[in-house]
């Protein structure tokens, strides 16, 4: 019952003919894990910071309508959101728009859906860490702007979000390595991501431990990547002198 | 635009039923032993003993690092194989609830483990201090005086990360097992009704989730104004 | 300058203000003491509107703060505040602190604004630490940028909340130094502080509150001589006998 170890595997090529290896394979996964990570986390940082702002707004209604986006997207699970932006989303779509959609190349079909379901889903976490960074701010500093005659969204952008941007950098590190975890919740819909390519190698190669361990190397090293970046936005946007929140 | 058919759902119920017994059934094996085996992987973590403390600090990381969806297809994958040469146990025997049950008892303990060791670290330095100048050995002074302070301040967290994994039961989709989701996809992909099932499925997960939240949030108001 | 008239302000049944009347002339430098929770922060925030009230009147400079047509960002930098706890804006150099709202608020050039903070730094002593960031510097210099920074609006009066009184005691003549100095230049000022040396060296009037009420409105002198009521006599002996 021996295993057969055999890490030559990566450098053969394909059982498919097309002229890569597995290798090949591999990175083709990383670089989607990649790009829709980093093209989805760029949009959720943004609405993000927009809805956790208008979560600590004095106006009923907007923080109403901000608290309810929130709730929305924190308890529906992650799975069962991809497959209603990728099977129900274009149903309900105007008829021209959702066949437009559906004759796109499946490949950008479900690029786009995994895109706005993680963009989505992780911009109602961020918005949670942009409110209690505001939140944690010592509630002086608003006074202390709309004081000095700055309107509300003066005091904003000028005193409380660049200060409760920084302290939310910790929690939005372990977000941002969330969203390249959760990417591979895409391969569930066809995407070919690193651990759908894992998967396929298991199927071409029958070498699972290896293309297992490939794999988690790979996680890891984009771990340990995205931590380093962090620290070094960090450590870049320190505020001399400043210690703690209040 | 869509024409809504709702009518598959009433017949389904019982199938769903049965899924969601599944869901929480992989719910309640995965808090209840990842909570063991977290508080286990927490003291090894903080204890003095420096290989136990490496081995956690690895296992945490590790599983940290990786997506869940991964490890629960590899679970799939691989245990299977691995019971079959270890126990001899005949080929196609059904692991699925069963690797699906493991993986996300390990998976989950690494979350569970980072939780108690924050709790553990909450609690004040001289508790331990004085229950040793009772004579409280460290393993009773753990016992009957850190923990059960440490618990007692992360329940809700506890509860919440319960919340979560039970979002994440869905996930054991990749195993073809029928767990709720499993069941209403299913039922939906047999009778060409996925739209209504997919959404009927959110709502459900939607409405148990809030008001579980909800429960979490109003214990720990309670807790902060005792 | 401040006209308040049976201002009142209730969080649910909780009284917090009631019925506080006063003026304070152009050029008048007005003392608030009282307990704490005696509703003081609560009164200097309602002149510049940092805190609403629901009946009374507070007219600022022929201007109404409660009328809700009131432009009150407007009104708000021409009113100088200074907070307990400095409230610099941590994340901008000291000179920055100063220019910002004249930039961002008045519309001036930021060449102008920066020129202007640092005569301001230089007034309060600290123009060698314009480049600095709040953090690196003491609370007693925090504070005298903070005067700077309200300063720097060309405010026609300053509110002060208890400036002093997160300071260590080394610290606290410095900052007091510098108002005491504002006083005698003529700035109009409502301060709200427990210093009975400044209120007696510089007030001209001294206003006493317990449980949201102007208990006492004097002239310095009829106070320190002689309150009225027991309260403020027992507040004073509690008060001079540290
Ligand atoms: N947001 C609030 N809700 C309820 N009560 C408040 C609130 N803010 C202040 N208070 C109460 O109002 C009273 C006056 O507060 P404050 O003006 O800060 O007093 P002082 O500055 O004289 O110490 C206090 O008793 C305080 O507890
Ligand atoms: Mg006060």
């Amino acid at each position: 019952m021996a295993y057969n170890w055999n890490w030559g595997v990566f450098l053969q090529p394909t059982a498919t003919g097309d002229d890569s290896t597995y290798l090949d394979w591999m990175f083709h996964g990383l670089q989607m894990t990649i790009g829709l990570s980093l093209s989805a986390w760029l949009i959720a940082l943004l609405l993000g910071a927009v809805v956790g702002v208008l979560r600590t707004v004095p106006n009923r209604w907007l923080s109403g309508v901000a608290t309810a986006y929130v709730e929305f997207f924190r308890n529906i699970p992650l799975l069962v959101q991809l497959f209603l932006w990728y099977f129900v989303m274009p149903e309900l779509l105007p008829e021209n728009l959702g066949n437009a959609f559906k004759q796109t190349n499946p490949i950008v079909q479900q690029f786009l859906s995994s895109m706005i379901c993680l963009a989505l889903f992780t911009s109602a976490r961020v918005a949670e860490q942009v409110r209690s960074g505001i939140n944690s701010l010592p509630p002086g500093q608003k006074n202390a702007g709309l004081a000095l005659g700055f309107t509300l969204s003066q005091t904003y952008r000028h005193v409380m979000l660049p200060m409760a941007v920084r302290l939310i950098v910790p929690p939005l590190t372990s977000e941002f390595l969330n969203i390249f975890k959760n990417s591979a919740v895409c391969s569930t819909i066809g995407l070919l991501e690193l651990a759908a390519q894992g998967r396929q190698l298991v199927d071409y190669t029958a070498q699972p431990y290896e293309s297992f361990i490939a794999v988690t190397v790979a996680y890891l090293l984009l771990n340990v990547v995205v931590m380093s970046g962090m620290r070094w936005v960090e450590a870049h946007v320190r505020v001399p002198g400043y210690i703690g929140g209040k | 635009m869509h024409e809504f058919d709702w009518s598959s759902i009433p017949n389904a119920l019982p199938f769903l039923w049965d899924g969601m017994l599944i869901s929480l059934e992989i719910t309640l094996s995965a808090v209840v032993f990842g909570i063991v085996w977290g508080t286990l992987l927490a003291l090894m973590r903080l204890s003095s003993i420096t290989p136990l403390s490496w081995f956690a600090a690895g296992y945490v990381n590790l599983f940290r690092a990786v997506p869940l969806v991964m490890v629960l297809l590899w679970f799939f994958l691989i245990v299977p194989h691995l019971l079959e040469s270890l126990f001899g146990l005949p080929r196609g025997t059904d692991m699925r609830l069963t690797s699906a049950i493991a993986g996300f008892a390990l998976f989950e303990a690494a979350y569970y483990s980072e939780i108690i060791r924050a709790g553990i670290q909450s609690v004040p330095k001289g508790q331990m201090a004085a229950a040793s100048a009772l004579g409280m050995t460290y393993g009773q002074a753990m016992r009957l005086v850190v923990l059960p302070q440490a618990f007692r301040n992360m329940v809700p967290l506890l509860l919440t990360q319960g919340i979560i994994l039970f979002q994440d039961t869905s996930l054991v989709y990749v195993s073809a097992l029928a767990d709720f989701f499993g069941a209403a996809y299913k039922v939906g992909d047999r009778d060409g009704r996925l739209v209504e099932l997919l959404l009927f499925a959110g709502a459900v997960y939607f409405v148990l989730c809030f008001a579980a939240s909800r429960v979490v949030r109003h214990y720990q108001n309670k807790m902060k104004t005792a | 300058m401040i006209s308040m008239n049976k201002v009142s302000k209730h969080y649910g049944s909780f009284q917090v203000l009631a019925d506080c009347t006063t003026q304070v002339q152009k050029g008048e430098v007005i003392v608030v003491c009282g307990p704490s929770g005696s509703g003081k922060s609560t009164l200097i925030k309602c002149v510049n509107g940092l805190e609403p009230f629901q009946s009374g009147e507070i007219i600022v400079n022929g201007v109404s703060v409660g009328d809700p047509k009131t432009n009150l960002s407007k009104l708000r930098s021409t009113v100088g505040m200074v907070f307990q706890n400095f409230e610099l804006f941590p994340h901008m150099r000291i000179i920055d602190n100063l220019a910002i709202a004249q930039v961002k608020v008045l519309g001036r050039n930021p060449e102008q604004a920066r020129e202007k903070g640092f005569k301001l730094l230089d007034r309060v002593g600290l123009r060698v630490q314009a480049e600095k960031y709040p953090g690196q510097l003491s609370g007693g210099q925090q504070q005298r940028v903070a005067i700077a920074r309200a300063l720097s609006m060309d405010p026609i009066c300053m509110l002060f909340d208890e400036p002093t009184s997160a300071l260590d005691p080394e610290m606290i003549n410095e900052v007091l130094d510098v108002m005491t100095e504002l006083a005698q230049e003529g700035m109009t000022m409502m301060c709200v502080t427990h210093e009975m040396g400044f209120a007696r060296r510089v007030a001209h009037r001294v206003i006493f509150m317990d449980q949201g009420r102007i208990v006492e409105d004097d002239s310095k002198e009829a106070f320190f001589g002689n309150p009225r009521s027991e309260r403020a006599q027992q507040f004073l002996a509690k008060i001079l006998h540290h």
